[in-house]
């Protein structure tokens, strides 16, 4: 539709032509009392509307605001036909004369955007349209006597009845119409600038001003035209300089967004100079969009998401009739958004130029936010973790330090102190020749130290890293703890290579003491009986029994010294079966309960030793009378007790049996514990996790 | 040719002693360890001398060599359960003139170092 985009090339000629053809009726009128005035006010009032609504309609298209205020101008020029001098134009007059106020009524309604959005809006003006020809027609068809001068008027068509009482109805129906819609145009208006925000009151106030006054004003004169005349001329005159103001106020209007427009762009470069912070930024945008609730978000690539100015995530809130986010891409790149007042939507060659200019200052900050943005979770990393920090300068004085716990410091006053006034010179040398090989080679260092602290001891582990060109950082973490329990886990792994190996020189020496011996005094027995065996029968039958007891020992030896290295039955039959032969073994009754469930084969085998070491002590020491066994699991874990009601007071640490036991249990990652308080019996219990 | 026997397993002695004597030898003695071992080669000045190399307390190779210090030194025999290379060359190096392994004993294998 060319009309869309050039609605001037057809509604400006051809409304110098009805504006020509109104003049020319109104100053040929017989009828018309003031010919000039009328003709002078039509014309005015009519071109003001107009020209301002086609200068809006041109500069927002989208926006119907200014093709309405073209209508009203047309409906203003429409009255003319009243003033002709022949039936037909003149009763069309009649009729038409006051769509222009339900026109006008249409525009105020549907301002600022030109688009009734509410129901009762849109209803309100159907029956604003509909009352604005109905009641004239009315009017037209039971007239009043003396409409015109006397005997100047053409003929009214549609005249029914000259009767008063007829015409005193039919005004008086049309002007209690008229004074609701115009009571409940007004009450709309009123409604619409109480839910108003600031930007949009700001668009608002002119036309409302203006418009509203003028719709209060043609209430009024619908009251008082029918009982005064004079009423009718002070109300006349002054709905005539609102009414005309609409337009005016409503090209004030665009031109203000004109200047604001240059202004907002000059104030978005002046209020961001070079090194304006994102903060400045923000509050530049609100200066130009006079919207001092508008909020900055920045695209924050590395996270994928939008952050504040000051750094913080920042989550786009959904459009809302109230406020709407505006995003700013760059080649399809979110660079930033702004959060504003949905009003600014009305304005947008405004929105449009600011952001324009926006657009470039907020790249650029954009920048400065990540860099914000990370250094915030830098800090936040830093904050949660628990070692101590030091930034320390090449030469070794400390500039600066973060301590989670500051009782962790050797000292309270850090900063600006030297290396070598706080530790001790030879910590305080490698201190410093890490550090500085961390910034020389650009490769994180580490020393672990020892340190006298709150009376003892202590092992800590620092790390170098360059933190700058000529400083360092370091970061402490205390290591006691894992050391102690590293040198507790050496000395356990050492004792368990030490009793393997001394089980193997004990089962070397009892080989070679026992079953060894007594097959070599076998061997020799032999060689003997074998040279008696013609020259001495009864002596060779003697030596060879001999023989035959000495081999039945080294047997039993033999049996004895597998056992200790590792009981058969227990892989043959499992550890139900090897308790029973320990308990068989045992010298006391022993009860066993519960070793029937099923465990890993080293389990089963350090718990077959943890009884059968406990036994031997029940034996050795405890004096008991009886002893339960109990083996179960027990939440993931394998439990062995050994529990005597002997007389106690056995110490842990005594032999080495029960530490090699605990040894060979802590290899399984699990606990050995000895209870055994005087007089009340002890219990050996062993705790082994099974996954 | 008189023999002291020593070594601390008393069934070893005695079918030692009874092999021995059996092929010609004369026992004059035993012993279980070291020290009562020098102390009856210095009393009884056997011509040779059975040691076993396992000795609780002094072994048998500073036993050798405490005896091969006395004014008339016995012939000493080495004899172990274990085998000759166990030992190394200590066997060489503490003065004693052969080693016989337990098993092995015999009076004719004594007799092989008395020969050499």
């Amino acid at each position: 539709m060319i009309f869309a985009r050039r609605p001037w090339l057809f509604f400006g000629p051809a409304a110098v032509f009805a504006g020509a053809a109104a003049v020319a009726l109104t100053l040929t009128s017989d009828h018309e009392e003031h010919p000039a005035l009328t003709t002078v006010l039509l014309l005015f009032v009519s071109m003001s509307f107009v020209i301002a609504g086609l200068i809006g309609w041109m500069r927002r298209p989208s926006n119907r605001t200014g093709m309405l205020m073209v209508a009203v101008g047309y409906g203003v020029l429409a009255t003319s036909l009243y003033e002709a001098n022949y039936a037909v134009p003149y009763t069309i007059g009649t009729i038409v004369g006051s769509v222009f106020i339900a026109v006008f009524l249409h525009l105020m309604l549907a301002y600022p955007s030109g688009r009734l959005l509410s129901g009762s809006g849109r209803t309100l003006v159907v029956a604003a349209y509909a009352a604005a020809v109905v009641a004239p027609l009315a009017d037209a068809m039971f007239p009043q006597d003396q409409t015109c001068k006397p005997h100047a008027c053409p003929d009214d068509l549609v005249l029914l009845s000259r009767d008063h009482a007829a015409h005193v109805a039919t005004t008086a129906l049309s002007t209690v119409a008229a004074v609701i819609l115009f009571a409940g145009a007004f009450w709309l208006l009123v409604g619409r600038w109480r839910r108003a925000t600031p930007a949009m009151r700001r668009q608002l106030r002119p036309v409302y001003l203006a418009g509203g006054l003028s719709v209060v004003l043609l209430a009024i004169g619908f009251i008082v035209t029918p009982f005064s005349g004079v009423g009718n001329t002070i109300v006349s005159v002054a709905l005539i300089v609102t009414f005309t103001a609409v337009p005016f106020l409503f090209l004030a209007g665009l031109l203000g967004t004109t200047l604001a427009r240059s202004a907002g762009v000059g104030t978005i470069f002046s209020a961001v100079p070079e090194r304006a912070s994102p903060g400045e930024v923000q509050e530049g945008l609100r200066a130009a969009l006079r919207d001092p609730t508008a909020e900055v978000a920045y695209w924050y690539e590395e996270g994928g998401h939008y952050v504040d100015v000051d750094g913080n995530r920042y989550e786009l809130p959904p459009d809302t009739r109230h406020r709407v986010v505006t995003r700013l891409d760059y080649a399809d790149s979110p660079v930033a958004a702004i959060v504003h007042d949905a009003a600014l939507r009305d304005e947008p060659e405004l929105l449009e130029a600011i952001t324009g200019a926006a657009r470039i200052a907020l790249e650029r900050d954009k920048l400065l936010v990540e860099v914000k943005a990370r250094a915030e979770r830098y800090r936040a990393v830093l904050q949660a973790m628990p070692d101590l920090m030091f930034r320390i300068s090449r030469g070794g004085v400390y500039s600066g330090y973060n301590a989670p716990n500051p009782r962790d410091l050797l000292s309270d006053v850090v900063v600006g102190r030297k290396v070598h006034d706080r530790l001790p010179k030879e910590l305080a040398d490698r201190v410093l020749e890490a550090g500085q090989a961390a910034v020389d080679r650009g490769t994180p260092q580490m020393i672990e130290y020892e340190l006298e602290f709150s009376g003892e001891t202590r092992n800590y582990e620092a790390r170098f890293a360059a933190s700058g060109e000529d400083e360092f950082l370091m970061i402490v973490r205390e290591i006691t703890d894992r050391k102690r329990q590293q040198a507790e886990l050496e000395a356990s792994r050492a004792r368990i290579v030490a009793a393997g190996d001394d089980e193997r020189r004990k089962l070397e020496r009892n080989l070679h003491d026992g079953a060894q011996q007594r097959l070599v005094s076998l061997s020799l027995s032999l060689r003997l009986a074998q040279r008696r065996v013609r020259s001495d029968p009864d002596g060779a039958e003697e030596l060879l029994e001999g023989s035959r007891e000495e081999l039945a020992q080294a047997l039993e030896e033999l049996r004895e010294l597998a056992r200790g290295i590792h009981p058969a039955v227990l892989t043959d039959r499992g550890l139900e079966a090897a308790l029973e032969a320990l308990a068989a073994r045992s010298p006391l009754p022993v009860e066993i309960r519960g070793a029937s469930c099923d465990l890993p084969a080293q389990v089963e085998a350090a718990a077959y030793y943890v009884v059968s070491e406990a036994l031997a002590n029940v034996t050795k020491y405890a004096q008991a009378s009886a002893v339960e066994v109990t083996v179960e699991r027990r939440n993931g874990t394998a439990v062995v007790e050994v529990a005597d009601d002997g007389i106690g007071g056995a110490d842990p640490l005594r032999g080495s049996g029960l530490r090699g036991l605990a040894d060979r249990v802590a290899s399984l990652s699990g606990k050995l514990d000895v209870e055994s308080p005087p007089g009340s019996g002890t219990r050996v219990r062993a705790e082994i996790p099974l996954e | 040719m008189t023999v002291l026997i020593v070594d601390d397993h008393p069934s070893f002695r005695a079918s030692a002693r009874t092999l021995l004597e059996a092929e010609g030898y004369n026992i004059v003695g035993e012993a279980e360890n070291g020290e009562t071992a020098v102390e009856a080669a210095r009393e009884l000045h056997p011509d040779l001398v059975l040691l076993d190399v396992q000795l609780p307390g002094i072994d048998g190779f500073a036993v050798a060599d405490q005896l091969r210090k006395l004014e008339d030194p016995p012939i000493v025999i080495l004899t172990s359960s274990r085998d000759r290379a166990d030992y190394g060359r200590c066997i060489g190096e503490c003065g004693a003139h052969g080693f016989v392994p337990k098993a092995d004993l015999s009076g004719a294998a004594i007799a092989a170092f008395l020969v050499a």
